[in-house]
């Protein structure tokens, strides 16, 4: 900072008589040089240290009006009476810079001056994104990748789109009272994200590649590993020419990105009435220090034609000819995918909302 | 389903195989293994012992201490607790170190001051299944000191999930026949030579629908009593207890071949055996004493006096059955249609081994398998004379016909990956057989393969989907409209995430009382809620008409678990009719959030934060979607206080409210609660346009402030309206920036307020002259102030 900066500080300059002291001799120089550094030594502040740069080197300080007494030197003592002034003036800037210096570096470490960082930090607000929604964003987003849109349908369904188009005998357990939740109307909630293949070939020809994240709703008590409300992540792919090794390519691809390329996939037959052959898939989970077993993720299988047919009824055309197109269907539970992601081992976690569970997902 | 790994090897050579190798085995064949249980004696340690003595405990009333002789030449004191036995009986005997089932060894210890060296044990102690309360008794021959675990023939248990379309494995007969066909193994044949029959004359069947093949064999001079210990033991293998030796043949023979039998106590019965429908209102006492209302729709097994003796197919009666005096038997043998049998079971909530059976469907062609061996299997077992010849009215539907498999589409759909010989040997292998014609005949126990697609499934099965080669390749999908939503969804979820609110997700099924928080957009009329028909319970009857409930439902869990500072969010479905029920069915999704308690977490430096209050929400609102500030509009909503509207311009997207104050007290939530729901379509709809940029201002601008004082309960709502009617061209934005009050009324009067507003007012091309700035503040003011009950300090 330089010395005339701090004249922003709109300090008056003292006033000095108007015919003050005369003729300062080159003695007097140095007592005034003298003086002023002895006062810029003393100055414990600022304002002091400005006081004293006026009492010098200020307007009417004490050199600026020596200085003025060149005037009546004699001639050939003029050069020699200039250079001390000057040299008087130069050791008082010197000074008082140096003290500015000193001044503002004290003013700084006393700022810092009982801070201590190892105190815990003010914190903000922290929030974070539910379990089944990270679960289920990295899963459509996988799939995304593999060319899949996104489809959805209603929850509160038909037994039309939730059995009958699906290939479900109109006796199956599945439509049970005990088992489904049904409507005055006669509508129930769909007991499977499955529905939506249907709503989807009703509304778009072939061909088709979808999946439907969604809820779907069983009359299950809620207990550690069971919810009536849960969510699942179906899929469809129908085109021409779609067969099993298409299904397990699909499939095991998403698994691997999902679990890791490593992870072992395999194939279960199974038996879903809307897929023919059907597959129950299992992945092999290998967590440090326990034995490595294979859990159930996901089912899946080839369109049953029978599905084709009802649809095309319901469309009233022929736009899916199961003698020109094939399509697999696959379907999982989102809920179990988180569960085994974090190893939630209480599924009423997910619903309870209990902060200290959401939190550890910031 | 379970199976008995001992019993199964009567029906093929499984000693090359391991447990794992099974398990394998029948889980590639579609059959999931859930447990596996090893059965039996497995410590060497656990000896025959003799008991020799037995004293009553010194210091405990309910024990004993015995001594017992386990050839060891001399004897062994051990404490026992049991009390079935008598000096002279024969027990098993842990010795120390004896390893029992649940990992514990048996070590010498010191029962209440008195040394016990072993113990004695009850059956289920040692890996058997108990037969009576207490010790287990051995037979009187048993040679004292040898090992337990010679005297029973160790076994695994196989708990397994059979699909629906595989009945014909619902016995081990039937599991065996799929192994061997797995395994290219022979499958021995059964002995069970076929009775001679006769067309019934002690049967009528009325339902041929329901019932179309019905048999009967009359068994005399039975004595009903124990079971041989193999019978006993098969049954016990399996979990079941053993009853009387003709209940038991029924049990074996359905486990054994999968086709369920029902034994009638003869003197039970009056004349024929009618098989009909019941009278509506009929009256059935079924055998687990539980009464039923009958309709039409189910089938009868009843007699000439009509008594309902059975409920076909599902459950004898409690009056008909067999009991210990029972010495003459009429054993039924039939196939019941899958379909009326489920509507039955499911009506009467009447479930058995056999419903499970004949709903999934046995085979036709067993049914008199099943009786000849019952027959010889009872006469060998409880004596007596069985009736020369079979009784059988009706016949056995045909359910099979011959399939076409189509070569070219198996080809297909296995990818090239199996030839059509293999493909065909596996069909053969599973018992089909290629007719002259090409077609294939399915055996009548596989009634499920009935189209081309199912015999490509049994292929793909068998050979296995691991053989099956992987292809990677798709079409490309253009985004749907549930593609953008889903995005939408995302960013608003990310948003308020990093906004410091927690996402929840709740049931979407509550109860009535939550109702009462709910904050639909639309207030719900008579009608508009949807109630499930068979709740699980009360707390979850109704379909959430919106979020909050949930939420509030949380926040109050999370309040009683001493969190103070509640920011939740969920975005999802909300269910409703609407115009008192005209519109039904109503799905949409909404963004719930709720807020409530210290706005920021308290800390050494504010150790008592503020509470948030209807701003902090107005905040949250304003930047919630960037560029599109909502803003709070005041309505009333019942049960509610400080609601209304959320904005968007002129439009409604939303509602806000605080909890009634009575309604956070009966939470025992200390902080206001704010709640706001907002349509997620119209969010949606702000992401669908793209925003184009503003151009940075060239020129500067000039600010003016206005200090205005006005009464105290006009919204400020109202001055931003007189300020946008105005339409003033320089003004840029504009804002209230400081408010004041004097409860006191020394400064102010109490039913005044003074706002302090500051206007930016800038010209896109030019430098504004402090007079024009001047001209266009003043006019604003004064239409302000013409406008509004505002006047300027």
């Amino acid at each position: 900072m330089r010395a005339t900066d701090w004249r922003i500080l709109g300090f008056d300059e003292p006033r000095v008589p108007r015919y003050g002291p005369r003729l300062p001799m080159n003695e007097s120089l140095s007592a005034i040089q003298a003086d002023a550094l002895a006062r810029i030594d003393a100055a414990e502040d600022p304002r002091a240290l400005e006081e004293a740069r006026i009492a010098s080197i200020g307007k009417k300080g004490a050199l600026s009006l020596a200085a003025a007494a060149i005037k009546d030197i004699p001639k050939e003592e003029k050069a020699a009476y200039g250079q001390s002034v000057n040299s008087a003036r130069a050791a008082i800037t010197a000074a008082i810079e140096a003290k500015q210096a000193a001044l503002q570096d004290a003013a700084d470490q006393s700022a810092l001056a009982g801070i201590d960082p190892t105190m815990p930090g003010r914190p903000l607000p922290t929030g974070a994104l539910h379990p089944l929604t990270l679960i289920r964003d990295e899963a459509v987003g996988i799939l995304r990748r593999m060319g899949f849109a996104l489809a959805d349908g209603p929850e509160i369904e038909d037994e039309f789109h939730c059995f009958d188009a699906l290939n479900t005998p109109a006796d199956h357990p599945a439509r049970n009272e005990k088992d489904t939740f049904y409507f005055d109307s006669g509508k129930l909630l769909r007991t499977h994200t499955s529905s939506v293949q249907i709503r989807t070939m009703e509304a778009d020809a072939p061909p088709v590649r979808i999946i439907a994240p969604g809820s779907a709703y069983r009359r299950d008590e809620i207990d550690a590993t069971h919810l009536s409300v849960f969510n699942q992540l179906e899929g469809l792919y129908i085109d021409r020419d779609v067969s099993l090794p298409d299904l397990k390519g699909t499939l095991e691809y998403f698994l691997h990105e999902l679990f890791g390329p490593s992870t072992g996939v395999r194939f279960r037959p199974h038996f879903f009435p809307f897929t023919e052959p059907s597959f129950e898939i299992d992945v092999k989970l290998e967590i440090k220090g326990q034995t490595p077993r294979w859990i159930e993720v996901a089912g899946c299988g080839m369109v049953d034609p029978a599905v084709f047919k009802a649809v095309n009824g319901s469309r009233g055309d022929n736009a899916y000819d199961p003698a020109v197109w094939t399509g697999f269907a696959f379907g999982m539970g989102l809920d179990r995918l988180a569960m085994i992601r974090w190893g939630i081992k209480d599924i009423r976690l997910l619903i309870e909302n209990d902060a200290r569970f959401l939190s550890q997902f910031a | 389903m379970n199976i008995s790994l001992n019993w199964l090897s009567t029906h093929l050579d499984l000693s090359d195989k391991s447990v794992s190798d099974i398990d394998d085995l029948l889980t590639f064949a579609g059959v999931e293994v859930e447990g596996v249980v090893p059965k039996g004696v497995a410590s060497d340690k656990i000896v025959v012992a003799e008991i020799k003595e037995a004293e009553p405990h010194p210091n405990a009333d309910r024990l004993k201490v015995t001594r017992v002789d386990c050839g060891e030449g001399e004897l062994r004191q051990i404490v026992c607790g049991a009390k079935n036995y008598k000096v002279g009986d024969k027990v098993p005997c842990a010795l120390p170190g004896a390893e029992l089932p649940g990992g514990f060894t048996i070590g010498e210890t010191v029962m209440r001051k008195v040394e016990s060296r072993g113990m004695l044990c009850a059956a289920s102690e040692i890996g058997l299944t108990d037969t009576e309360d207490g010790l287990m008794i051995l037979p009187p021959d048993a040679e004292i000191g040898k090992s337990v675990k010679q005297l029973f023939d160790s076994d695994t248990l196989l708990e397994l999930e059979v699909t629906p379309n595989r009945p014909d494995l619902l016995g081990h007969y039937g599991m065996a026949r799929e192994l061997a066909a797995l395994l290219k193994t022979p499958l021995k044949p059964l002995d069970i030579p076929a009775r001679e029959t006769t067309p019934a004359s002690g049967v009528r069947t009325e339902a041929p629908d329901a019932c179309p093949l019905y048999t009967a064999v009359r068994i005399t001079g039975v004595s009903v009593g124990e079971s041989p210990v193999w019978l006993k033991q098969r049954l016990e293998a399996i979990g079941l207890r053993p009853i009387n030796n003709i209940v038991d043949v029924t049990n074996f023979v359905l486990h054994e071949l999968g086709q369920p039998l029902h034994a009638f106590d003869a003197a039970k019965l009056s004349g024929a055996i009618v098989v009909r429908q019941a009278a509506e209102g009929e009256s059935f006492l079924a055998l687990n004493e539980s009464r039923h209302a009958l309709t039409p729709d189910d089938l009868l097994i009843s007699d000439e006096s009509g008594a309902a003796l059975a409920l076909g197919g599902i459950m004898g009666g409690l009056t008909s059955g067999v009991t210990e005096s029972t010495t003459e038997i009429v054993l039924e043998s039939a196939y019941f249609t899958p379909r009326g049998i489920r509507r039955t079971s499911r009506r009467t909530a009447l479930g058995s081994d056999s419903s499970y059976r004949f709903e999934r469907g046995v085979d036709p062609q067993g049914v008199l398998t099943a009786s000849s061996l019952a027959v010889r299997l009872i006469l060998e077992t409880a004596g007596g004379t069985a009736e020369g010849t079979t009784e059988v009215a009706g016949e056995a539907p045909v359910l099979t016909r011959p399939v076409a498999l189509d070569a070219a589409r198996l080809d297909q759909l296995m990818g090239g990956s199996i030839l059509l010989p293999d493909a065909e040997k596996i069909l053969t292998r599973l018992g089909l057989t290629k007719l002259p014609d090409g077609t294939w005949d399915v055996p009548s126990f596989r009634a499920d393969l009935r189209r081309h697609i199912d015999l490509v499934e049994e292929i793909a099965r068998v050979h296995g989907l691991a053989n099956v080669p992987a292809r990677l390749r798709g079409t490309f999908a253009p985004a749907s409209p549930v593609d953008a939503a889903h995005d939408s969804d995302m960013r608003v979820r990310q948003r308020l995430a990093a906004l410091g609110f927690y996402e929840c997700l709740t049931i979407k099924l509550i109860s009535d009382t939550q109702l009462a928080d709910a904050l639909p957009l639309r207030p719900l009329m008579e009608g508009d809620v949807i109630r499930v028909k068979l709740p699980l319970s009360e707390d979850h009857s109704v379909m959430r008409p919106s979020i909050i409930p949930g939420l509030v439902a949380s926040a109050a869990r999370n309040v009683r678990q001493g969190v103070k500072s509640l920011r939740l969010f969920e975005l999802g479905r909300v269910f409703r009719n609407a115009g008192g029920g005209k519109a039904r069915d109503q799905e949409s999704e909404t963004l719930g959030v709720l807020l409530s308690g210290p706005v920021r977490p308290a800390n050494w430096a504010s150790p008592s934060p503020e509470d948030a209050d209807i701003h902090d929400l107005a905040g949250l609102l304003s930047t919630l979607i960037p560029g599109q500030p909502l803003r709070l509009s005041p309505r009333d909503r019942k049960g509610f206080v400080l609601s209304g509207d959320i904005k968007s311009g002129d439009r409604n997207i939303g509602v806000y409210a605080r909890l009634h104050p009575a309604r956070e007290r009966e939470l025992d939530i200390d902080s206001p609660v704010f709640c706001a729901e907002i349509d997620l379509a119209k969010l949606r709809g702000f992401g669908a346009t793209t925003r184009r940029i503003e151009p940075l201002p060239q020129f500067p601008g000039s600010s003016r402030d206005a200090a205005m004082e006005m009464p105290a309960d006009l919204p400020n709502a109202t001055i931003e309206k007189a300020i946008a009617k105005h339409r003033e061209p320089l003004l840029v934005s504009c804002e209230c920036f400081d408010s004041f009050t004097d409860p006191t009324g020394t400064r102010l009067p109490a039913d005044r307020k003074s706002l302090a507003w500051r206007f930016h007012y800038r010209a896109p091309d030019r430098t504004l002259k402090s007079g024009e700035v001047d001209q266009a503040h003043q006019n604003l003011l004064e239409a302000i102030a013409k406008t509004t009950a505002v006047v300027y300090r």
